[in-house]
């Protein structure tokens, strides 16, 4: 059973990976258009380890972690407490609706022009396109969490001596709220890490996963741009590694009680 | 003969909710609850039992009248009164112990102590070495039991119950209700107990207040003076029964005579 589980995702990386290679080799063969696996694994090798002179990956990661932290924390505290905020009082929810609607469909990208007027080429900039990215889905969900809690449990609690707000929320509601919750932050975090490319494409400092893919093109060195792309897949897929982990820690009470 | 402390006043209670047409749930209900009795309340389903066990945990607003427990009006829900719901109200969140512990908690006991506390509640309701397991994984009857010691834990006045057992099946009730009067002879609290099953009311109860059906006036009190555990085939005990039923069954069939009365004219409108 556990060999299967090692040997039927590798099979299909093995597959994609030759698929790529004898495209490159059969139909493609220029090295300024696009880049085999196996010369981007080499490359990404160099980047990793500071062979090449004019880039070093690991900075860049720090660099777009970085960016990711800022504009994820962010969207974290404005999110969580906007979302409690309109799913607990009805009036919230009404006077903040439709302005919440109305900038919500506006993608990331389309703040860029703006967040460079206004906070300059900075890291500012660019954690305000990643907070911009990753703060709807953690309103939202938070929202419909806290919203959709059972009466049932809040008048159980309000018997029980619950009869302050702050306790019932602390209590029963944000517990209650929080598979929603979760479910959120974990899209949220994925729509930040992807915008942390497009954050970083304008230039906001000269290091970072976007700004890379960004120079490498204008360099015409494929294998460059495809080994960061691969290094923004692995970061993301780590990142998501990390919440599911939070999230199996934080809601081990429904083990058992859903399909996980 | 010391007459038995009267711990809660119910005094000309009536309670309408809005909508079109109101709906009268109460009207006029006088019933003095005494320390430590086990009192039942049933009624024709959909009387209103429910909303009467609602305005005494505070959680319905009288429209008229009052509700005094020792002498001060209900002004709100509050663990003096905990409530042990019909439907399944343990945090899934939380497991056995920390379901017992809530109320411990808000009350800002320490946490050894609370601990104790809890751990003796769940002995109390035989639930020991379910502590650490969580709601979902535990069976119907176990779950009330701990919902009961989740509310005996708050160390109440009154305990309110709503039907706690009408999820079970009928072995498991008889089981819960058995056990049930145990607990309550350990703790000596004051019981009001809501339900739809005759026998249960009089295998439990002190006394039974009868309800008729809307609006739920108070239409008899019934003192049930036989020897506990109470032999549920004993003559006394299905005269009692045939008794009760005769008053519900008769409040039901007016209630059908009303539902089949053609529509009395309201609001100036006459059909032809």
């Amino acid at each position: 059973m556990k060999l299967k589980k090692v040997l039927v995702p590798a099979a299909s990386l093995l597959l994609f990976f030759s698929l790529w290679e004898a495209y490159y080799w059969l139909l493609i063969n220029n090295p300024l258009l696009l880049a085999p696996p196996s010369r981007v694994l080499t490359t990404f090798i160099e980047l990793m380890t500071g062979c090449n002179p004019h880039f070093y990956m690991p900075l860049d990661m720090v660099y777009s972690l970085f960016h990711y932290a800022v504009g994820f924390g962010l969207a974290l505290a404005v999110g969580l407490s906007l979302g409690l905020l309109i799913g607990w009082f009805r009036l919230a929810d009404e006077f903040s609706y439709t302005i919440i609607e109305l900038i919500r469909p506006i993608p990331p990208i389309a703040w860029i022009p703006i967040a460079i007027l206004m906070l300059g080429l900075t890291h500012q900039a660019a954690s305000f396109i990643i907070f911009i990215g990753a703060v709807f889905p953690i309103i939202l969900n938070t929202k419909y969490g806290v919203a959709s809690v059972e009466v049932k449990y809040l008048e159980a609690a309000m018997t029980l001596g619950a009869t302050k707000t702050s306790t019932l929320i602390m209590k029963v509601v944000l517990p209650a709220a929080l598979p929603s919750i979760m479910a959120g932050l974990r899209v949220a975090s994925g729509v930040a890490w992807m915008c942390v490319v497009a954050a970083e494409l304008f230039g906001v400092a000269p290091y970072g996963l976007g700004y890379q893919i960004e120079m490498a093109r204008l360099y015409h060195a494929p294998e460059l741009v495809i080994a960061y792309m691969f290094a923004i897949g692995v970061l993301g897929f780590f990142l998501d590694r990390i919440y599911k982990l939070i999230e199996s820690k934080v809601l081990a009470w429904r083990t058992g009680f859903v399909l996980a | 003969m010391s007459l038995p402390n009267v711990i809660l006043i119910i005094k000309g209670l009536r309670k309408v909710f809005e909508g079109s047409p109101p709906l009268v749930a109460l009207e006029n209900i006088d019933l003095d609850i005494y320390e430590g009795e086990f009192l039942c309340i049933v009624g024709p389903s959909g009387c209103g039992k429910t909303t009467l066990l609602r305005v005494i945990a505070g959680l319905e607003k009288p429209t008229d009248g009052e509700v005094l427990l020792r002498g001060r009006p209900i002004l709100g829900p509050g663990p003096d009164r905990v409530m042990v719901f019909q439907e399944h109200t343990l945090f899934p969140w939380r497991t056995v112990l920390g379901n017992v512990m809530f109320g411990l908690e808000l009350k800002g006991i320490p946490k050894d102590k609370a601990l104790e506390a809890a751990n003796s509640y769940i002995r109390l309701v035989g639930l020991e070495g379910f502590e650490h397991m969580y709601p979902h994984e535990l069976s119907g009857g176990m779950r009330q039991r701990v919902a009961i010691a989740r509310a005996l834990a708050c160390d109440p006045e009154m305990l309110l119950m709503d039907e706690p057992f009408s999820a079970l099946d009928a072995q498991s009730r008889n089981y819960m209700q058995r056990e049930l009067m145990e607990i309550w002879s350990k703790t000596g609290k004051t019981v009001v107990f809501v339900t739809h099953n005759v026998e249960e009311a009089i295998y439990l109860g002190d006394r039974i207040a009868v309800l008729t059906y809307r609006p739920a006036r108070l239409r008899d009190v019934i003192s049930i003076e036989l020897p506990r555990p109470r032999d549920r085939l004993g003559q006394e005990f299905i005269e009692l029964r045939a008794k009760v039923l005769g008053i519900l069954k008769e409040e039901m069939e007016k209630a059908i005579n009303q539902k089949l009365k053609p529509e009395t004219p309201r609001r100036g409108k006459v059909k032809p």
